[in-house]
């Protein structure tokens, strides 16, 4: 067990560290740099002789490799530089945006798999005929809706018109209603599709046949029998989907006006603010890695066989 | 029309406080001021570094204006420089020295004293920079030389050369002044608002970064524009700014009563508003109209003949009339007709498509096969980014695109990241064409729109790109320095409109409209006010209680 969490840890840092490599040098190879644009914009009007001194003052024309090195000595003592567009300390941007980012994450999270379990849970439930139907079509709906757009029709409807929440001046806990609601139903829709399809896969099995013959009820056996089998491919890519969560708050966030990554990444991206991209490419494939460690050591929990496969007393 | 409104809010200011209804004013006709309450203030982006003289983009200048007083105060209505933290000052015959004496008993939000001391170290750093904490120079701020505390109260200026523009310098956002204490922060911490601590009407309370932003008047700020109507401490209690950068909301907010003020209103939306009793204010920038303009090294455009078509064929009215309302009035000469020394240019402006095919025969474009103009097998192909704080700058181009189409000229409007728009951007064989505006209430903002060293709106060489040929236009120069250096403001007024007519005859720029400020306000605010290019100034602004 140790030995197989040690040489995952390992991995995941190896992955850490391809990708903070990649990143680096990708962000490099795009034309122009924060301090260019920044400071080479005609609105601040600065001579040529100014720019080169600030650019000297940066040390942004050194060979890569000698920023290459120092940009990683910095990380690896926690500090992640400045950036230049905002003129505050990467850290304290990222003080202030993660932790909204991982509660509305979070939370949206959570309300997608209370919508999914809802949703599986009713399409198996259900007796009428039309209303399963309508059910079970309610993930194709979810999936096509464009979160933009979902985002300004609840708060037309629920702020402006009704006057049930407020955007502008929230509380803590209002403030996060319309956003988490925004955020389930685009993420509840794959997850209830994968699960309803589990469902009807393990519904197939002779072993339900053979439950129901014994006497179980229709409920029973979906909750006993079947869930616990049908929710493995779901976990999965639940784990894909909440790395996701953490970087596709940007439009959740533009229109609910919340401070978070995903704004922080979009302004970092219009201004090649290559410190803040680089802090934020490095902690979402942290959030990746973690997740998935996650996810892998607890498909054992859920199915004793894969732990005797991997050599974990499960 | 901005002039008329705001000339009525002040009377109406000035009549209830003397309580002398000569004028039938808004406020007079209210009764007495409401003070108290907080303002919500909907801002569509976040600002950036809070360095004052980086106040000129417009999110950071809202925030600035707020909690920093300025030398002087250019009285948004005349132009005047009028006293404010200077209560007099003196120049010297040829503009190199100038003379301040500051009001007595005005301190910073830290306590500390705004004597001559500290304006001293905040002109040293606006005019010199600071390299050890990576201070830019200010853009206002030309031939710079040092500064001296002649007594407590008295500061002197000193410059190389004739520095005409420095008093109105003094005025601007990008002068406001700050605390000692904030002067010894590097750079990259002044983008923290609660860092800037000035001496304005309005302290910093707290911040969210990039969310939001609370503002607590000053209950001791005695030290207003000497000539306002209102004096004291300011009218409301605070200011909340909450950063909604979807227009959709910011305008239902305002609607729903959520919010007071919004900024940035698309002309498209100014109905929606002002059918339900809001009220739209778009006061002018007074500077550089929006406007396109040519770079010339491009060998496309470097014939005078081909700019003065395109300038021909395109209908600034037409833009105008489709993508803006009353509020943006179609451009009459490079500058604003509310900016100092503008004169009317208008009779070479006009919208004339055959005398526009007819030029770019005579310079050798006949028209090919595609109904694209052609020469030594060459396509007439333009090119431009679309600048983002501009209001509709992409619909503008494509407007302008498809009226060069209809004379055989094609123009490729991109969007692109910032970092390939500012690398393209000088280079003009990449980007021979330009969007352009900028806002400053000085004859001076000609002279740092087109000289080389300054923001080179023209690319000649000599300027900070190094992919210029050989384009540079002596005459064009020349006349720049002599409004930088000329003393005689009358003589001045008289540079400035000969350049406007230079620059037209030329054809490189083709003026389309003048740029304003687009707020929307709640009918429950009054007195709201703003400085000459169109910030919004809290200090005057109550909120009536119904």
């Amino acid at each position: 067990m140790i030995r197989y969490l040690l040489s995952r840890v390992g991995q995941a840092l190896l992955v850490l560290m391809v990708t903070f490599s990649a990143a680096f040098l990708l962000l490099q190879a795009l034309p122009g740099d924060a301090i260019m644009i920044k400071f080479m914009s005609p609105d601040m009007g600065l001579s040529a002789d100014q720019i080169a001194e600030i650019r000297a003052a940066y040390g942004a024309d050194l060979p890569i490799w000698e920023r290459y090195f120092q940009t990683l000595a910095n990380f690896l003592t926690g500090n992640f530089g400045y950036s230049i567009q905002a003129g505050v300390p990467v850290s304290q941007q990222l003080q202030v945006n993660l932790p909204p980012t991982l509660q509305l994450a979070s939370l949206g999270f959570v309300a997608a798999i209370i919508l999914t379990i809802t949703i599986a849970a009713l399409s198996n439930v259900v007796g009428m005929a039309w209303l399963r139907t309508a059910i079970q079509s309610m993930p194709s709906l979810f999936i096509s809706v464009p979160v933009f757009w979902l985002g300004i029709m609840l708060i037309q409807v629920f702020s402006f018109q009704l006057g049930l929440v407020s955007v502008i001046s929230p509380g803590p806990v209002e403030r996060l209603i319309l956003p988490v609601l925004t955020l389930a139903i685009p993420i509840s829709a794959p997850l209830s599709q994968i699960l309803m399809r589990n469902i009807d896969e393990v519904l197939a099995q002779p072993f339900v046949a053979v439950a129901k013959a014994k006497g179980a009820s229709h409920t029973w056996v979906l909750w006993r029998h079947v869930a616990r089998n049908a929710v493995l491919p779901t976990l999965t890519i639940a784990g894909v989907l909440f790395g996701e969560l953490l970087a596709g708050a940007v439009v959740t966030e533009a229109v609910y006006g919340l401070n978070g990554l995903g704004g922080l990444t979009n302004q970092a991206v219009g201004n090649h603010d290559t410190a803040v991209l680089q802090a934020i490419v490095v902690i979402s494939a942290l959030a990746f890695v973690s997740i998935n460690l996650v996810v892998d050591l607890l498909y054992p929990v859920l199915d004793p066989r894969l732990g005797n496969k991997l050599g974990i007393a499960a | 029309m901005f002039l008329a409104k705001n000339l009525g809010l002040l009377a109406g200011a000035l009549a209830s406080l003397a309580s002398v209804a000569f004028v039938p004013g808004n406020a007079a006709a209210q009764g007495a001021v409401t003070k108290g309450g907080t303002l919500i203030y909907l801002e569509q982006q976040t600002h950036t570094n809070l360095y004052p003289p980086a106040g000129g983009f417009y999110p950071n200048g809202g925030v600035l204006n707020q909690i920093t007083d300025k030398l002087t105060y250019q009285n948004p209505k005349t132009l005047e420089i009028e006293p404010w933290i200077a209560e007099s000052w003196t120049v010297n015959a040829d503009a190199t020295e100038y003379t301040f004496k500051l009001r007595p008993g005005v301190t910073f939000s830290d306590g500390t004293p705004v004597d001559a001391a500290a304006v001293a170290k905040n002109f040293d750093i606006y005019g010199l920079g600071d390299k050890a904490l990576k201070h830019p120079v200010s853009e206002v701020i030309t031939n710079y030389k040092g500064s001296e505390v002649v007594d407590p109260l008295t500061v002197k200026f000193f410059f190389t050369k004739p520095s005409v523009g420095f008093l109105q310098g003094t005025s601007v956002i990008g002068s406001g002044l700050v605390s000692l204490k904030t002067l010894a922060l590097p750079f990259d911490a002044l983008g923290d608002a609660t860092k800037i601590i000035g001496s304005g009407p309005f302290v910093v309370k707290s911040e969210v970064l990039g969310r939001e932003l609370v503002m607590e008047a000053r209950k001791d700020y005695k030290w207003g524009p000497a000539k306002l109507a209102h004096q004291g401490r300011a009218n409301l209690d605070g200011i909340k700014y909450v950063v909604t950068p979807e227009d959709s909301v910011r305008i239902g907010a305002l609607l729903a009563g959520q919010a007071q003020i919004i900024r940035q209103v698309q002309a498209y939306d100014e109905k929606q508003v002002q059918s339900k009793g809001f009220v739209i204010y778009a006061p002018s920038t007074r500077g550089i109209n929006n406007s396109v303009v040519f770079r010339p090294d491009n060998p496309l455009v470097s014939d005078i003949r081909v700019r003065q078509a395109l300038l021909h064929a395109v209908n600034a009215k037409e833009i105008v009339a489709t993508l803006f309302s009353a509020n943006y009035p179609q451009a009459k000469s490079i500058i604003a007709s509310t900016a100092q020394g503008y004169v009317d240019q208008s009779a070479k402006l006009t919208y004339d498509p055959a005398l526009a095919a007819k030029l770019l025969d005579e310079a050798g474009w006949t028209m090919g096969p595609k109904g694209l103009r052609q020469k030594d097998g060459k396509e007439l192909v333009l090119t431009a980014y679309e600048s983002l704080p501009q209001p509709q700058n992409k619909e503008t181009l494509q407007l302008v695109a498809q009226q060069w189409a209809k004379v055989g000229v094609k123009l490729n409007v991109l969007a692109g990241d910032a970092g390939s728009r500012i690398a393209d951007s000088l280079d003009p064989l990449k980007t021979p064409v330009a969007p352009a505006m900028v806002g400053r209430a000085d004859p001076d903002v000609i002279r740092s729109q087109y000289y080389p060293t300054t923001r080179n709106v023209l690319m000649q060489k000599g300027g900070i790109s190094n992919k210029v040929q050989t384009f540079v236009d002596d005459k064009l120069n020349g006349l720049l320095e002599a409004i930088a250096a000329e003393t005689d403001p009358a003589k001045r007024i008289a540079l400035v409109g000969e350049v406007q007519a230079y620059v037209i005859d030329q054809g490189y720029t083709i003026p389309i409209f003048e740029e304003p400020q687009a707020f929307a306000a709640s009918p429950k605010v009054k007195d709201f006010a703003f400085e000459a290019v169109g910030r919004p100034a809290f200090y005057t602004v109550w909120l009536a209680p119904k």
